[in-house]
């Protein structure tokens, strides 16, 4: 038993979607058909008659996990029956590990390069969805989904060595980072959740467990609510004690499902069905052989290779595809212009537009010239900003375009200084307002300008000139 | 007329595959009237293969259907599709498996006719077939209504005696439960080696030990079916792969100095003097057609079998029965209460007795704090009894012993039984049940005009040497 001494203490049991084509111990496909119950068969509807077959890619996806977090992974695995009855469960079991779980003992770096422990990282099947029609707590029945029964999961447990709301959030979003990055979790569009532990010295290290939080933004939410609760209830004399709550996201409150916390008793058997599975110093090699970069590492060399700095490193590198991007481009135009130009503008695009990089189809060729271009001031950043947003909708050759819809920025300053000329001598009354005091006058001559050249100039360029011509 | 003059007549169209099935489901009709052998009788799929079957006669498309119009009866506890599988148990009334166990699927591709389901203890509980499922009728022997058929597979053991058609059974052992009613009824059984044959279609007793085998009037009629049935399945992650023998090659072979092993404490107390003495009577005749036999001890099989055997099983099996709730298949109830209420009331309506107390046994031996004394510990003593079996085996081709202690008994006997004394019914057959050894019994003669039945136990995957040994007693 570690002995505490922070303020807060918190564990988590995290669960993550495995992005498999089929399910854990069936062939029925993981995506596809949203309507209920349509990918099922009589395995994971748990038929009398039907058994089990493990689909080894989501070992192998369970491998990489390990090796990720630095895991221990077992010579021999087998897999165990959890038995409850829920009306969720197919078989009123859940296939399981318990004995010996893939993987044990790793641990996972945060932001900041505190450690925390991996006690055991394991597979199982996910139950299936429940519907109540008319929310938790007023249905006076539920639907049964069975489409994700039989999903893969991976459950990730830590040692209780996060000491805040903040850690734990970060620890998730950590996590979820890596499993991007072994390319084993759909980032987008796959569920995370977690069950968390949390004490609190105030109360004594009294352990509160809560349970069902989606997402690494309600971890955070979830748990501040927690401690505030508990800290309240000590001030107004209340006695914290061991429970399971749940967190209910929508009212944005923790509630308690069960007291009087005896541990939960699943009875655990090995499953008979199963064999045990050698995970074989080969498959872990073949798999060893597929591991990537992962975030942290490319963090330190985007810091010290490109000297970039490091929330920029980290914002690019927390996406794969965004860092392997800004690898290849930085080879070709200044890192410090392209970290820029991708973390926000391009972010930024690809958000406005709800897209992934994976969904468009652009390549480093297109982002490398258009950086080019503006590393050379051959076009103006505000043409350069279209350009992107343009690239995101469909992408074409960047220098082609420029040249045909004649966007090369005005570069000289002769021209410039003639389209000032222009614009001073047909707005005088503006200039009297400058000359006034109203610096704001200033900006109307300047977007006369912008408009001749049709946003090919530098605002800040003409600024200046129009400055000097006018004193 | 034995299998193999059936199916060349087949072949040959001398027996009109439909006319026959029509006529066999006729008899088997009557039969169950007077000894309720089966839980359904399966006429229209039954008449429907026929009728399939007997345009492929006609187009010569016969090439490796080696179970050509054979019928075959299937233990209710393996599934048919389309036809209500129930394992014996009410909680599974209406369940008609929308696929065909592995078996089922073996043997419809080589022609054979699956003419209904026989009755058995409620998913195997039992060795007497009295553990009947709520509303089932108790299958009666054949050679003496009064007495049982043996259990669990009773019906298949029933049919296989008294039928006068050319049939073969499929059977199911978890501990014992092709053998004993065998024994009872006086016909060959033949429970292969775990792995041997998939489950997959399988209602589950206890995983870990439940084995598709057959029962049939000869040792040709199990080598055939065995041999149709064996071999590796994808779907079954515990079959094993390995080619399946050519069976039938070994019933010529003799048994000159093949090496049987007598299990010493299978001769004690507790086991009639009658079914000791025609046992020894097997044994000679053993012996005079060349066989050496010898003494062996199973000192740690004999002493804790029973109870690992029976640790193992209620744990396994408690897991099994839990998806039994009235939600998707099988029998529902008036839809009340919440979830937990619901599920206990369709439970405690539909499971039997036996089903109910093995519930509870087997979670009790898995909960926290008695999983360790019980569940694991049953366990390690498997592995240890295993490794005694293994040793015997460097030794001796076979092992014998009677296979059950007395003859078929009378219900009103068995009613007498504690749950206790009924468990150690079957201390000759859980050891290799346990063990996963093929073990076969074989009819030996008659005590009170009833069959006495002795054990052969093979070492894993040695079918093969079973059959060899028990053709002896074929005639």
């Amino acid at each position: 038993m570690k002995k505490f001494t922070s303020d807060v203490v918190i564990g988590l049991e995290a669960h993550a979607e495995l992005q498999t084509k089929t399910k854990l111990f069936c062939s029925c496909p993981t995506k596809g058909s949203e309507e209920p119950n349509t990918r099922t068969c009589s395995i994971c509807l748990g038929h009398p008659g039907s058994k089990p077959s493990v689909n080894k890619k989501a070992i192998e996806y369970g491998i990489k996990l390990c090796l990720a977090l630095g895991c221990k992974i077992q010579p021999e695995i087998i897999f165990s029956r959890k038995s409850y009855f829920y009306p969720d469960m197919s078989k009123n079991f859940q296939i399981s590990q318990y004995e010996v779980p893939l993987g044990k003992d790793g641990k996972l770096k945060l932001k900041d390069g505190k450690e925390i422990g991996i006690t055991r990282a394991h597979l199982e099947e996910d139950p299936a969805s429940l519907i109540h029609p008319k929310g938790m707590k007023d249905s006076a029945y539920v639907l049964v989904d069975y489409n994700r029964s039989g999903n893969p999961l991976v459950e990730i447990v830590t040692e209780p060595d996060m000491e805040s709301p903040e850690e734990a959030r970060d620890f998730m979003k950590q996590l979820i980072t890596v499993l991007g990055y072994l390319e084993i979790f759909d980032v987008n569009n796959g569920i995370i959740k977690a069950d968390a532990n949390i004490s609190l010295k105030e109360a004594g290290y009294t352990k509160v467990e809560v349970k069902n939080i989606t997402g690494f933004k309600e971890i955070e939410r979830a748990l501040f609510y927690e401690v505030d609760r508990q800290k309240k209830d000590i001030s107004e004399g209340k006695e914290i004690v061991q429970e399971t709550r749940a967190w209910d996201s929508e009212k944005g409150i923790t509630f308690s499902l069960r007291k009087k916390e005896t541990e939960e008793d699943y009875g655990y058997i090995v499953e008979p069905d199963l064999t045990k599975i050698e995970v074989s110093k080969g498959w872990i090699d073949e798999a060893k052989k597929e591991m990537p970069e992962l975030a942290q590492d490319k963090v330190n060399k985007f810091v010290s290779k490109h000297k970039i700095n490091r929330i920029d490193a980290e914002v690019l590198s927390a996406e794969k595809d965004l860092a392997e991007l800004f690898e290849k481009v930085a080879e070709k135009v200044n890192p410090i212009l392209a970290a820029k130009w991708l973390r926000r503008e391009l972010v930024r695009v690809l958000n406005y537009n709800k897209k992934t990089l994976k969904e468009i189809k652009l390549d480093e060729k297109q982002i490398i010239d258009l950086l080019s271009l503006i590393e050379d001031k051959k076009i103006t950043e505000t043409t350069g900003q279209k350009l992107m947003e343009k690239l995101i909708e469909k992408p074409f050759d960047v220098k082609e375009y420029v040249k045909k819809e004649g966007l090369s920025a005005v570069s000289s300053k002769k021209e410039l200084e003639k389209f000032c000329k222009e614009a001073v001598q047909e707005n005088p009354k503006a200039i009297e307002e400058y000359k006034d005091g109203k610096e704001k006058a200033l900006n109307f001559i300047v977007g006369s300008v912008m408009k001749k050249t049709k946003g090919k100039a530098s605002p800040k360029e003409v600024n200046e000139i129009i400055k000097n011509m006018i004193i | 007329m034995n299998t193999k003059e059936f199916i060349k007549k087949v072949k040959n169209k001398e027996i009109d595959i439909v006319e026959h099935t029509e006529e066999v489901i006729e008899k088997a009709r009557n039969i169950n009237k007077r000894y309720h052998l089966f839980n359904i009788i399966s006429d229209d799929s039954a008449i429907e293969q026929a009728k399939t079957l007997k345009k492929e006669i006609k187009k010569n498309n016969i090439k490796n259907k080696s179970l050509l119009g054979v019928p075959i009866s299937v233990k209710d506890c393996v599934c048919v599709n389309g036809v209500e599988s129930r394992a014996g148990s009410k909680i599974l009334n209406g369940y008609k498996p929308v696929f065909d166990a592995t078996v089922i699927k073996k043997i419809k591709e080589q022609g054979g006719i699956i003419i209904g389901k026989t009755a058995q203890d409620e998913f195997g509980f039992g060795t007497f077939s009295v553990n009947v499922g709520v509303d089932f009728k108790i299958p009666l022997n054949p050679l003496d209504k009064e007495r049982s058929c043996g259990g669990s597979s009773g019906g298949a053991a029933g049919i296989s005696q008294i039928a006068d058609f050319p049939h073969i059974a499929i059977g199911e052992s978890t501990g014992g439960s092709i053998v004993a009613p065998a024994s009872f009824c006086g016909v060959f059984g033949l429970c292969p080696t775990y792995g041997r044959v998939s489950r997959y279609g399988l209602i589950d007793y206890a995983n870990s030990m439940d084995k598709i085998g057959t029962l049939g009037k000869t040792i040709e009629d199990n080598a055939l079916l065995l041999k149709s049935i064996s071999g590796h399945d994808d779907n079954d992650s515990t079959s094993i792969n390995s080619e399946s023998d050519e069976y039938s090659s070994y019933l010529k072979k003799g048994i000159k100095n093949i090496k049987i092993g007598i299990i010493n404490e299978s001769f004690g107390e507790g086991v009639e003097k009658e079914v000791t003495e025609k046992v020894m009577g097997g044994i000679n005749k053993l012996e005079e057609n060349g066989a050496k036999t010898e003494k062996v001890s199973l000192p740690l099989t004999s002493k804790y079998g029973v109870q690992a055997y029976y640790l193992i099983a209620v744990s396994e099996t408690s897991t099994n029965l839990a998806k039994l709730c009235g939600m998707r298949y099988g029998r529902h109830e008036e839809l009340t209460g919440n979830f937990n209420e619901y599920f206990t009331k369709v439970r405690s309506k539909n499971f039997g007795e036996e089903a109910k107390r093995r519930i509870i046994l087997g979670t009790f031996t898995r909960m926290a704090g008695y999983r360790d004394a019980y569940y694991m510990k049953a366990m390690k003593v498997r592995t240890k009894i295993i490794e005694e079996y293994k040793k015997a085996f460097k030794k001796f081709d076979l092992l014998v012993s009677p296979t059950m202690p007395f003859i078929a008994p009378k219900f009103s006997e068995i009613e007498k039984l504690s749950p206790l004394q009924n468990y150690m019914a079957d201390i000759m057959t859980v050891g290799p049940n346990l063990a996963g050894l093929p073990h076969l019994n074989v009819p030996v003669g008659l005590s009170k005009k009833m069959p006495v039945g002795m054990l052969l136990i093979g070492n894993h995957l040695e079918e093969g040497k079973l059959m060899q040994v028990g053709n002896i007693f074929n005639q």
